[in-house]
């Protein structure tokens, strides 16, 4: 004893197990720190317990504000009237809210991570998906053969994430079925009586003891029901057109066989005596349901005549290269302004609501071409200079285009005609 | 093997490729259920162009099942997967020989419908087929929705509505061989409903099928050719065991 050393090793022992102590007791509070109050502690420990606990405390305020904003937004989302689903760059579902979960019939506990495509199988939304256009939205079942209609819109964001809303618009789509139908109906109506009166006042025209302070207002009459006969009829053709989404598949038609027979028809009835120029520049044929074909070509070939002065030229000409096949209607009519030509093919738009009257069109004839190429994947252009004419083109994709041989083969419809002509 | 499981591959590659292979199956599954309602709806309503449509629209099954079938030899090939991917692979193959053959059923009744469309309906407008159609088409839904989900118990659920369909196909039967009794003229038109009938209830199998294919993604066990009461107090032990093997 007595030794100086063994006092200084007794000190340090006694402050080790002070430390020890004192670190066994920190580590039990940072494990337990939500449910316990912080060590009493002296000096260096004392600051060490008080900082660590400040910083846990503003930790824990941040994450109730975080949790109580989410759950906000969670709750707002709820409430929302639209689905909301989030989908990532691999189109899963990252997020979703409960009208999503209603409408679409996913489960909140498994339906996270899993692709949506997976579980909405209808094969149109898997190609609205695939084809990660979302300019337009899109109407479809929830799953195949239900009643309900969707209205999905995509909204992309970020790095190839989107959100996709959705709209239950079974009602409106119920509405405009209604709509369709009571046109095609009212149409198909109207019809029978037309065509009693068309036919008496056509025996009262030929009629000899007719006054003639008559004929002139019957021969109106007749113009008029026969106008009225063409909008009907092209009423129908357009409900019949517009009642499936369906793109046609057809038959092979000979366009050059076609289009020499419309340029005989337009000989034949037009009263102005248009220079008509034939342009064939391709053999092949086309793939699709030959009356609609004939009726989109005949109604733009039958507007050229109608715009046409007399004397002028109208040129029909028929093409294809690597972007398909096309057919062009140029005429040197007054042309129309730039600002009609979006809506040029809307029913009953008129360009002039004055003057187009007595042109005798139905006002519908662009509105049944559009369709027509629409069914067959196609397209219209319409380019014009006020003053020198217009062009109205059709655009058809390559996989329509058949070769001359197998049209010719199939469609036989014209070699009858050509003949005669040779 | 959970669906998590799979995000955890080294090869991010693998995993997209695995994915995609499964997304393909699921939309060749729509297809599928498309051309089923499109075939029950011809047969129903007497449209035989729809009828016709479906029959023309079969090709689009297969050319799905033999790009899937290749995109699986590839990753065969090339990725040597093991153990669940394995599986996967295993299974998809087997699933997309059953959703190719439900093709060939609705292809099958298609065509029946289009030649039957031309025929006097009998009064009842073939009530029964409208059922038996809807529940088979509940059944192929709800099996595709397991394979998407890697759900093992929901798969579960839809194998037993096979016996379902099963009784209801020996019911039509009985009542058709009545009608044929009775109306030795309406036989012909008879057999073609039973062709439509067993086509539904061979549709009902394979989607069965796909449901094991689902059990034996998720746990390795092959339940074919076991009954399902046995199947389902297996997996439950087995549940128990891994339960009390944690605790």
């Amino acid at each position: 004893m007595g030794h100086p050393w063994w006092g200084i090793a007794g000190a340090l022992a006694i402050e080790l197990v002070r430390n020890l102590v004192n670190l066994h007791q920190f580590d039990h509070w940072l494990r337990n720190r939500n449910r316990r109050d912080p060590p009493d502690a002296g000096g260096l420990w004392g600051d060490l317990v008080s900082q660590v606990s400040r910083l846990h405390r503003r930790k824990q305020f941040h994450k109730k504000r975080l949790l109580s904003l989410f759950r906000e937004l969670r709750r707002s989302t709820a409430s929302m009237p639209d689905g909301v689903v989030a989908l990532n760059s691999a189109n899963e579902i990252v997020w979703f809210n409960r009208k999503a979960a209603e409408l679409l019939g996913l489960k909140r506990k498994t339906d996270f991570g899993i692709q949506i495509a997976g579980l909405l199988r209808v094969p149109e939304f898997s190609r609205y998906l695939a084809k990660g256009d979302y300019s337009a939205s899109l109407r479809v079942p929830p799953r195949v053969g239900d009643a309900t209609t969707l209205e999905f819109q995509g909204v992309p964001y970020g790095e190839g994430q989107v959100f996709l809303l959705v709209r239950d618009v079974t009602r409106q789509s119920q509405l405009e079925t209604m709509r369709k139908d009571f046109v095609a109906n009212a149409s198909h109506e109207l019809r029978s009586p037309l065509t009693v009166i068309s036919g008496y006042l056509e025996t009262l025209a030929l009629d000899d003891t007719l006054p003639d302070d008559l004929r002139g207002p019957i021969g109106e009459m007749r113009r008029q029901s026969e106008r009225m006969t063409t909008i009907i009829s092209d009423l129908l053709e357009l409900s019949r057109l517009e009642a499936t989404d369906e793109q046609v598949v057809g038959t092979p038609i000979d366009v050059v066989g076609l289009l020499t027979l419309l340029r005989k028809d337009l000989s034949a009835r037009d009263a102005k005596a248009h220079a008509v120029e034939l342009r064939i520049e391709s053999p092949d044929g086309l793939m699709g349901d030959q009356g609609l074909i004939h009726s989109a070509f005949w109604n733009l070939v039958d507007n050229a005549a109608k715009y046409t002065p007399p004397g002028g030229t109208i040129t029909l000409r028929w093409w294809t290269d690597d972007d398909g096949g096309h057919f062009a209607v140029t005429d040197t009519g007054p042309g129309i302004a730039v600002e009609h030509l979006p809506r040029l093919t809307e029913r009953f738009y008129r360009v002039d609501p004055g003057r187009a009257r007595d042109k005798g069109g139905s006002g519908l004839g662009l509105a049944i071409v559009r369709h027509v190429l629409q069914k067959h994947g196609g397209e219209l252009k319409i380019e014009s200079v006020e003053g020198r004419g217009s062009t109205f083109s059709c655009h058809f994709a390559p996989l329509r285009l058949v070769r001359e041989s197998v049209a010719k083969a199939t469609d036989s419809r014209y070699s009858a005609e050509q003949d005669l002509e040779n | 093997m959970e669906t998590s499981d799979l995000s955890h591959h080294i090869s991010r590659r693998f995993n997209e490729d695995l994915e995609r292979v499964r997304g393909q199956v699921l939309t060749m599954g729509g297809f599928v259920e498309q051309q089923l309602a499109k075939a029950v709806s011809a047969m129903v309503e007497g449209d035989s162009l729809l009828g016709e449509t479906v029959a023309r629209d079969d090709f689009e099954v297969n050319k799905m099942e033999v790009s899937i079938d290749e995109e699986c030899s590839r990753i065969l090939a090339t990725r040597n997967p093991t153990a669940g991917d394995l599986r996967l692979i295993v299974a998809i193959i087997k699933a997309i020989t059953d959703l190719e053959r439900m093709g060939d059923e609705c292809e099958k009744i298609g065509y029946i419908a289009a030649r039957l469309a031309s025929q006097e309906r009998p009064v009842d407008k073939y009530r029964e087929i409208k059922h038996l159609g809807r529940v088979v088409q509940n059944m192929v839904h709800d099996a595709l929705d397991a394979f998407a989900r890697m759900d093992p118990e929901a798969a579960l659920r839809v194998a037993r509505q096979d016996r379902l369909v099963d009784e209801e196909y020996e019911a039509i039967q009985r009542q058709s061989i009545t009608f044929m009794m009775e109306d030795p003229r309406a036989i012909r038109r008879v057999i073609d409903v039973m062709w439509v009938v067993r086509a539904l209830e061979r549709i009902g199998d394979h989607a069965k099928n796909i449901c094991e294919y689902v059990v034996f993604m998720v746990h390795g066990k092959d339940i074919r050719h076991v009954r399902i009461e046995d199947v389902e107090r297996e997996l439950k032990q087995r549940e128990q065991q891994q339960r009390e093997g944690e605790g």
